[in-house]
């Protein structure tokens, strides 16, 4: 099925659809995309996927429909939603679809439909160093994803890209491991081959050192790219408009102007990097994407809109739309001015923790929430690692409402991280968090 | 026996042909399964509706062994020529790498040959829109807590109805249909500065009915005094070794994630390794806890979430003990774990839908009751703590220690619950926490939850319950 077959589609259910209801959104997803997985040093598993999605929205006398179905069935299913919207109430959300400013948009590697065409996912097995005699565990993965947005204002757009993601674990000995990730619209082997070199360059520096607990309380934290992204896609979340009016933000008190984390840190979200698999020039709405600092340089610009929680809060869609509540696409941590290799420098005395997971709230609305990092977590005195501990020995506490106040200083490198703990695609740097930031160590 | 559901234009015969072309192409063992989800859901923000449709997954997933290697192929069309297409990508993909695999083979199972289903009085597919709205927002309307201000409110309703028929290259043919309902809420309040929320999941398999028979009004009223207690009466929590008690909310948290988890066969064998982590029972065994503690984890529970009579590999289904009084007993296997320890698969198999493989999975853990009131449990504890619902929690990847915090809690001293405190922490360690049972409530209750494995992530419901249980000395704070 072709990008045109795609388009095809989701004029036709559009055509359908407009008949019955005041107004309609279609979006037609085809994706083909296959998973190569490791454990322990060999593949555990291969994969491969071939599916057509179709999303609507529809509207009628206010009332909100939305659903997903596959291609096959969709027909058969949307014969009945003219009589299921009749049972809905006016939602108090709606707002009406706006006027497309959005434009196609395709980013694609032949490189990476190549492996999909045919099926040869050596490539991917490589990436991870799987069957070379490291004990390595991840994911890799290729994918095209081919897309059509259709409204009844207007909107005839379409979207195409390439993605190429994936995690590696390397363990040394039984308890000490090294993890990074990497993505890309492109088939950047390169990327891979870095991931996995810090994988087994984290592993091998952990069980070089001496063991030693660090000290509990609050302390200087340097947090590795998989941990900053991971942490700011929540403070990014937290600027989701849908996050402030269903309670779930710790800044739904927080107004645009106001200084809610240091100076130094600023986050975009980036819809128009044609670098990471959120590519899009156009929201759900047709509306064209824009690259948006929502915190800069320490203040809240603005929370991430589409037309209705716009026009609930005030303020114009940033682009950002979900069809309900806007999303993100991609993510982008500013970078600071410290260079490549000079992060423990710049921690001076503090502990590194190069990955985490398991981040669990206690409050939305503060913010406040632990973790359990994971692989290898360094104590550093005078900027040198002086001890190692496998990160599961310990945990971090803390707000994020506090952890962006103590931002110190960031990486010049930004690394593209995406893997199970991180959804949307993200650039980050390494990020020195002061005391001011309250991250407490406990030991486990 | 006709199932009173089953999907339009499915002829099973496609899946017979999908196992014996995957097996003319050199498949050692091949598995079809259709896997049907279709449900309804809406959303309630505040007492209205934000929106509401249906959801519906449908499609047929292959999964080989060739060579060794594990492929995996799927599709949403039911057409034979789409299906073998799965099959043969399935089979190219499982090939292409089969020289870097970890050999897998699978083991040999009495397997089923059934057609099953949970009968229900309310079928959700049957039941009105409307009227599904109209009830869900009595529950939201009815919501009151005097004395603080709830900001916000919202209340997720879903329902499905998961159809699958499973064949597979060693002769089972099992055919199942089993409806769900689930209500997710959260609640977020304020009193003078201070904010707070409080979320919670209440459902089960069977029909509307279901939701009544779980008390969902209650639960949901429940927390949201929960909620009010932490905001407006809770001081700061005590920190020190004392008594803890614990509600069978936060004991069916801790068996999940502390003994559930650790306890995937799969997890041990590395299988997981690079996302949800490993597992201390890759080197531990023996004795874990006190005489008195026995967790087992059932997928026949009637009326469970997690409810199945056989599991997605065909392997009849039966309780799992994994802690057999203080001692690690069984773990959870599929048929490839199975095989790869030298044992029988106990069931444990389950994919999420079509898109995803079965993998190594919980159903319903709980921890079995005992002799205790709760008044028994609380008049021998001089000085300690009882803690009755949580909001965060978070367990190390090995799974040797877990943190639970307090929402609602409250001292107990000289055998009597005295004044509520808020945040109070929990973070034990697995062994500790089991050693230090030293009485287990008579009663049994569950709270349902959506398990997360995989890769792709595959979110899957599942009970977790216990009795109250008293821990004797344990470092709170």
């Amino acid at each position: 099925m072709s990008s045109e077959d795609v388009a095809g589609y989701a004029e036709r259910f559009l055509d359908m659809l407009s008949r019955a209801f005041d107004e309609v959104a279609v979006y037609v997803v085809r994706s083909r995309s296959v998973m190569v997985k490791a454990a322990r040093g060999g593949i555990s598993a291969v994969q491969d996927w071939d599916d057509v999605d179709v999303s609507v929205y529809l509207v009628k006398d206010r009332r909100i429909y939305t659903s997903t179905f596959p291609l096959r069935a969709a027909e058969m299913l949307l014969s009945r939603a003219e009589d299921l919207i009749a049972r809905l109430e006016p939602s108090k959300l709606y707002a009406p679809l706006p006027e497309p400013s959005g434009e196609s948009c395709s980013a694609r590697d032949p490189s990476v439909e190549k492996i999909l065409d045919e099926s040869d996912y050596g490539a991917l097995a490589s990436a991870m160093g799987a069957g070379s005699g490291i004990d390595v565990s991840g994911m890799a993965s290729v994918y095209l994803e081919e897309a059509a947005l259709a409204t009844s204002k207007g909107a005839r757009l379409t979207r195409s890209v390439t993605g190429f993601e994936g995690y590696i674990r390397v363990f040394k000995g039984r308890d000490v491991s090294g993890q990074w990730s990497w993505v890309s619209t492109r088939l950047d082997t390169s990327l891979a081959k870095e991931a996995l070199d810090i994988a087994i360059r984290l592993a091998e520096e952990c069980s070089s050192l001496p063991r030693e607990e660090p000290e509990e309380g609050v302390s200087r934290i340097l947090l590795s790219p998989m941990t900053s992204s991971q942490l700011m896609e929540y403070v990014a979340s937290a600027a989701l408009a849908g996050s402030v009016i269903t309670g779930t933000s710790f800044l739904s008190s927080a107004k645009p102007g106001d200084r809610v984390a240091s100076e130094g840190l600023t986050l975009k979200s980036t819809p128009r990097d044609k670098g990471l698999p959120g590519y899009s020039l156009f929201d759900d709405e047709g509306v064209a994407t824009t690259d948006v600092a929502f915190i800069e340089s320490g203040m809240l610009k603005t929370l991430l809109h589409n037309t209705k929680t716009a026009r609930i809060l005030g303020g114009k869609s940033t682009g950002n739309a979900g069809w309900i509540f806007p999303r993100l696409f991609n993510l982008r941590v500013e970078p600071g001015d410290v260079r490549a290799g000079e992060e423990l420098e710049a921690l001076g005395n503090g502990v590194y923790i190069t990955n985490n997971w398991y981040t669990r709230f206690q409050n939305y609305l503060e913010g406040t929430f632990s973790t359990v990092p994971r692989d290898a977590a360094f104590i550093v005195r005078s900027g040198r690692p002086v001890a190692c501990v496998p990160g599961y020995k310990i945990r971090l506490e803390g707000s994020l409402r506090s952890m962006v106040r103590g931002v110190e200083a960031l990486g010049s490198k930004l690394f593209n991280i995406k893997w199970w703990e991180v959804d949307t695609p993200t650039r980050a740097p390494h990020i020195v968090v002061s005391e001011k930031g309250g991250l407490r160590v406990r030991r486990a | 026996m006709a199932l009173s559901w089953t999907p339009e234009g499915f002829d099973p015969a496609v899946l017979f042909k999908a196992v014996e072309r995957a097996s003319s192409l050199g498949a050692s063992y091949a598995e079809a399964r259709l896997h049907v989800n279709f449900g309804y859901s809406l959303s309630l923000l505040n007492d209205n509706l934000m929106g509401g449709g249906p959801s519906y997954s449908g499609g047929i997933a292959v999964r080989v062994v060739v060579d060794g290697s594990l492929g995996f192929a799927s599709t949403s069309k039911w057409d034979e020529r789409s299906v073998i297409d799965a099959v043969e990508r399935a089979v190219k993909s499982a090939r292409s790498l089969a020289g870097a695999a970890r050999k897998v083979s699978m083991s040999e199972e009495t397997l089923g040959r059934a057609s099953y289903e949970v009968k229900v009085r309310e079928k959700p597919w049957e039941v009105e829109f409307d009227d599904k709205l109209s009830r869900i927002k009595e529950v939201s309307k009815s919501l009151e807590a005097k004395g603080i201000e709830i900001t916000s409110k919202v209340l997720h309703y879903s329902d499905s109805a998961e159809y699958k028929y499973l064949v597979t290259s060693d002769g089972s043919e099992v055919e199942s249909l089993v409806p769900r309902v689930e209500v997710f809420y959260n609640i977020s309040a304020r009193y003078g500065g201070e904010m707070a929320n409080k979320w919670g999941e209440v459902g089960g398999s069977g029909g509307l009915e279901a939701l009544e028979k779980l008390g969902l009004q209650r639960r949901i009223a429940d927390d949201l005094e929960s909620l009010r207690v932490a905001l407006t009466r809770a001081r700061n929590p005590p920190k020190g070794v004392m008594d803890v008690i614990i509600s069978p909310e936060i004991v069916g948290l801790a068996l999940h994630e502390s003994i559930g988890h650790p306890s995937e066969a799969d997890r041990v064998l590395g299988r997981e390794a690079a996302q949800a982590g490993r597992s201390y029972r890759e080197y531990t065994s023996g004795r874990i806890g006190s005489e008195i503690v026995t967790v087992i984890d059932d997928p026949t529970i009637p009326g469970s979430s997690g409810f199945y009579l056989y599991d997605d590999e065909a392997v009849p289904a039966r309780p799992r003990r994994l802690i057999d009084r203080g001692v690690l007993a069984e773990m959870l296997h599929n048929r490839e774990t199975a095989a790869e320890m030298g044992v029988k698969s106990n069931a444990a198999a389950r994919a999420r839908d079509y898109r995803s493989e079965p993998i190594v999975r919980m159903a319903n853990t709980y921890l079995a009751p005992g002799d205790y009131t709760f008044d028994e449990l609380v008049e021998s504890v001089k000085e300690g703590v009882y803690i009755k619902t949580y909001m965060e929690w978070n367990i190390d990847e090995w799974r040797l220690t877990a943190r639970y915090v307090g929402l609602e809690a409250y001292i107990v001293r000289n055998g009597r619950l005295e004044e509520p405190v808020k945040n109070v922490v929990l973070q034990i360690p697995t062994t500790e926490f089991y050693s230090k049972i030293d009485a287990v409530g008579r009663d049994l209750a569950f709270y349902p939850g959506m398990c997360g494995k995989g890769e792709p992530m595959q979110p899957l419901p599942v009970w977790m319950g216990g009795p109250h249980v008293r821990l004797r000395g344990v470092r709170v704070g």
